[in-house]
């Protein structure tokens, strides 16, 4: 076990950096169109709710990992193997993650670089980051995440002049179901994914204070995405943002006078890198704690390489990715991000009930010695 | 049992307790080895005056300006008293008023039968001088000579007396030309290790104000001195820092800069992670915030640890002056650090890649200005950075009347004979003049931007933005690898220390910041501790 020890507000903001990712970026509520604020709700709500579970987990077994949680819940065998497909899931979403950057960045930007420059380069210094420790990634979030709230502010802030307040009307036109569908794909992603945090809460050093911290990132990043929402549906119009591939580039062209284009990089920069570094740490410390390796740094070199060939090799094209994020990933991510924490969950609680109820027996059972 | 009981007896012996300090002693003594000096490890004083001469004439053979004199008093001359020194080393007239004549003067008329109290005597009443130390041996009495003391070796006793009447040497107090200030004391550290610490002391009257002596580098046996405020200072780093000190194994320390090297955290990173200063008041103020200051015989500059990175842009004067003005220069100069990094790299990447961030009518008036320039952006900039530093450089060495010349032929070639002979654009040269301004206002961080300029500059025009961005986090997370001395090195920022966020980039006013003892801990800047509100 790692000895590191983050503080409650760098868990705050490496959460926040991790929900932030590249959720602007394919802004996974979009389905619902002109009534996706709702779905933002609704989903914000009950990703919440499904990282209240995890928080409830990491509280329930305290200063245990995910893969340890397995392990004793699960058996060594059932434990196991859940672990592995944990340990692909974290891996698959480090290659999303590094996908959809250098999707973003071959399609806006540098037309001609080929991807695996720029994904490449970048995995270069995740894996330096990851190799510094939990404690340089969470005291370097403290830096550069405030950068992400302060672009969007500012950017929001100067398109006030170019708004018209009345484009998201009129309410719930096409029914209930796509609202529906837009908040279920938002409670798998982002909120969902942060069950990869199960290997960062031990770190906390202070444990009481998750109740307070993975509910304020929810609503913090519901706020955001929200308050990101209206910016760009009232610049856009309804129709405009469902046809465009990266909403938050398009709004940001529209800046009257001057190009902030490059503003929208460093956002995503630093919520992927945050997103991506999460997940490859998760991934090598599971990787580690199941093989026996004492120190996770020798499998974060190989893990990251593994992740660029993956993120290159997922998808064909930029359509698929779009594809896929909004019409697979949440029934592929259902068993990692909802099925597995909810039963280890009512284990926990059982376990828990059960060595209450022991305690009260044999507690019972003292007093009716002395009784005697 | 009975083993046991017999240790306990000769533990208890006397003249044992006496062999084993002696045996320690010789431990020491074997660590600072005399090579040059060809003494044994612990060579007794020998008890006639002749053979002393001999012994010392032997050691300090060649040396042209070691002195000794004998002196002869009492009824008949009968009592021999020498006296050994470095001259120059030692003040002559003190000698000779605090030492010399008050012994003539008492043991005029002493009989020879009083000799045997004769240097106890000598010690309590008959020499003027406070400063007196006693040598049991040979070393002792040569280590004494050696750094300046003066020594009385007398006839039949096997010490000696080291006497301190050390000449006042070296210059003046006076103000430092690195770190000027416009408000604030003048006064700046010299060579001189003893007034350094006066200096010091002068500003804190605290008895908890600590000065540990030590000698370090084999050859020199240079004093260095740490000095650290008992309560304020972190126990674990004192400790840490005098470890750091003694495992310090070198020739010659001739300068702090030497210890610097051996005892930072890192030394490879290009960023500093020990400060030095050369002014009273700031190392006063370091010292109240609970840092600890390494001094050094012979230099002016004072080393403190742990440094942080907040404390290259933190300036005294910015705790004399009006809060706002301060917090007004302090992000003025957080601005330059990035500039002096990044506008060469920022140009290049904009002219390269990203022409449409730049606002259109700039862009006509870059593309003109860039019609006939041979070069690509990353060689113009590149050469002429280059060149600035190599100005810069000669600006340093030269004697300062021709440094003067070389500013005005700086001028005309780096402003307009390149612009006029199409070698470089006329925003190339507001770039770089740009940047070298910038660069100097950060003085601690000039060595790592001088060479993350040119990492700045290869990134972008590789990738442009994107590259600057990629080279700027590997940057960060070097900054938040780094501690010193156990401390991360971009606190208050990361980790969050709120209590002393208040003087980061943001300087509230003096009478805010005192809030409670220890609570400025590892801020940075001058004195803020409780003034007892």
């Amino acid at each position: 076990m790692e000895k590191a020890r983050i503080s409650s507000i760098q868990l705050f903001l490496l959460l926040t950096g991790f929900l932030f990712g590249n959720t602007l970026i394919l802004a996974p509520a979009q389905g619902a169109k002109n009534d996706a604020w709702l779905a933002i709700l609704l989903g914000g709500a009950g990703g919440a709710l499904l990282m209240g579970v995890y928080a409830a987990i990491a509280l329930l077994n305290p200063s245990k990992t995910l893969a340890e949680i397995l392990k004793e819940k699960l058996g060594k065998v059932g434990g196991s193997f859940v672990t592995i497909l944990d340990i692909w899931y974290f891996i698959h979403l480090a290659s999303l993650v590094l996908r959809n950057f250098g999707e973003f960045i071959v399609t806006m930007t540098f037309l001609e670089t080929p991807m695996a420059v720029v994904i490449g380069l970048f995995a270069v210094i995740l894996v330096y980051l990851v190799n510094s420790g939990i404690e340089v990634m969470g005291r370097l979030s403290e830096l550069l995440v405030p950068v992400i709230f302060l672009v969007v502010f500012i950017i929001s802030l100067s398109l006030i002049t170019v708004r018209d307040f009345t484009a998201f009307f009129p309410v719930l036109e096409n029914g209930m179901k796509p609202v529906l569908n837009g908040a279920f794909a938002l409670i798998t992603f982002p909120f969902g994914e942060s069950v990869v945090f199960l290997m960062v809460f031990p770190h906390l050093n202070k444990k009481e204070r998750l109740k307070k911290v993975v509910p304020a990132s929810a609503a913090l990043v519901t706020f955001i995405i929200l308050l990101v929402f209206f910016r760009d549906i009232f610049v856009l119009g309804s129709d405009l943002m469902v046809r465009s591939t990266f909403i938050p580039h398009l709004t940001s062209l529209l800046l009257p006078g001057f190009n902030v284009e490059p503003l929208i990089d460093i956002t995503l920069m630093i919520g992927g890198g945050v997103k991506c570094s999460v997940c490859i740490y998760a991934a090598a410390r599971t990787l580690c704690q199941i093989a026996g390796i004492g120190d996770y740094r020798k499998l974060t070199g190989a893990i990251s390489t593994f992740c660029v060939v993956l993120s290159i090799w997922v998808y064909a094209n930029v359509l698929e990715m779009f594809n896929f994020s909004e019409n697979l990933w949440p029934y592929y991510s259902l068993p990692f991000q909802i099925v597995i924490p909810l039963l280890l969950l009512l284990l926990s609680f059982r376990k828990k009930s059960s060595q209450s109820n022991e305690r009260a027996k044999s507690q019972k059972g003292k007093d009716a010695a002395k009784a005697y | 049992m009975t083993g046991e009981c017999d240790m306990r007896y000769w533990a208890n012996c006397k003249w044992v307790k006496k062999m084993t300090e002696i045996s320690k002693r010789k431990k020491t003594r074997n660590q600072n080895s005399d090579a040059n000096t060809c003494l044994d490890s612990y060579e007794p004083i020998p008890k006639t005056i002749e053979e002393v001469t001999k012994r010392l004439n032997e050691v300090f053979s060649d040396c042209s300006d070691f002195m000794q004199r004998k002196i002869s008093c009492g009824k008949y001359g009968m009592i021999s008293i020498l006296v050994a020194y470095f001259d120059g080393f030692v003040d002559k007239r003190v000698l000779n008023q605090d030492v010399i004549r008050p012994i003539l003067d008492v043991f005029s008329n002493t009989e020879l039968h009083e000799c045997p109290g004769l240097y106890d005597r000598l010690k309590e009443y008959v020499v003027i001088n406070n400063d007196i130390d006693d040598a049991e041996d040979m070393g002792q009495a040569v280590d004494g000579i050696v750094s300046g003391d003066a020594v009385l070796f007398i006839e039949g006793e096997d010490r000696a007396l080291v006497i301190g009447v050390k000449a006042p040497q070296g210059r003046q107090v006076e103000e430092p030309d690195t770190e000027t200030s416009i408000r604030g004391a003048r006064e700046g550290f010299v060579e001189n290790l003893l007034t350094n610490t006066t200096l010091i002391r002068k500003r804190i009257k605290n008895p908890n104000l600590k000065l540990e002596m030590m000698q370090l580098g084999e050859q020199t046996r240079t004093e260095v001195c740490v000095c650290y405020i008992k309560g304020i200072a972190d126990d674990n780093i004192v400790r840490d820092v005098k470890e750091r000190l003694k495992k310090l194994k070198t020739d010659a320390v001739l300068d702090t800069g030497i210890i610097e090297q051996h005892i930072t955290d890192n030394r490879l990173s290009l960023f500093p992670m020990v400060g030095n200063s050369e002014k009273c008041d700031k190392l006063a103020g370091k010292l109240l915030e609970g840092r600890v200051a390494i001094l050094c015989d012979g230099t002016p500059y004072v080393l403190t640890v742990p440094y942080l990175f907040i404390e290259s842009i933190q300036v005294t004067d910015d705790y004399y002056d009006h809060a706002f003005f301060a917090t007004f220069m302090r992000l003025l100069r957080l601005i330059a650090l990035l500039f002096s990094n990044m506008l060469p790299g920022l140009y290049v990447a904009l002219v390269s890649f990203h022409h449409t961030v730049i606002p259109f009518k700039l862009l006509i008036t870059l593309a003109a200005s860039r019609q006939g320039i041979p070069f690509s952006p990353i060689v113009e900039a590149a050469l002429m950075i280059v060149v600035f530093e190599l100005l810069r450089e000669a600006g340093v060495r030269m004697p300062k009347p021709i440094g003067q010349a070389l500013s005005i032929v700086g001028a005309i070639v780096l402003g307009e004979a390149s612009v006029s002979a199409g070698i470089t654009s006329n925003l190339m040269v507001i770039i770089v003049a740009t940047t070298a301004v910038c660069s100097f206002i950060v003085p601690p961080l000039i060595r790592a931007t001088m060479l993350l300029r040119f990492a700045f500059l290869a990134a972008a025009n590789f990738l442009g933005f994107l590259g600057i961005l990629f080279v700027a986090v590997a940057v960060f997370i070097h900054l938040c690898r780094q501690r010193s001395f156990g401390i991360p090195y971009m606190t208050p920022f990361s980790p969050l220390t709120t209590s002393v966020l208040r003087d980061s980039f943001v300087v509230v006013p003096f009478w805010a910041m005192v809030t409670g003892r220890g609570h400025q801990k590892y801020a940075g800047g001058a004195s803020k501790q409780n003034t007892g509100r």
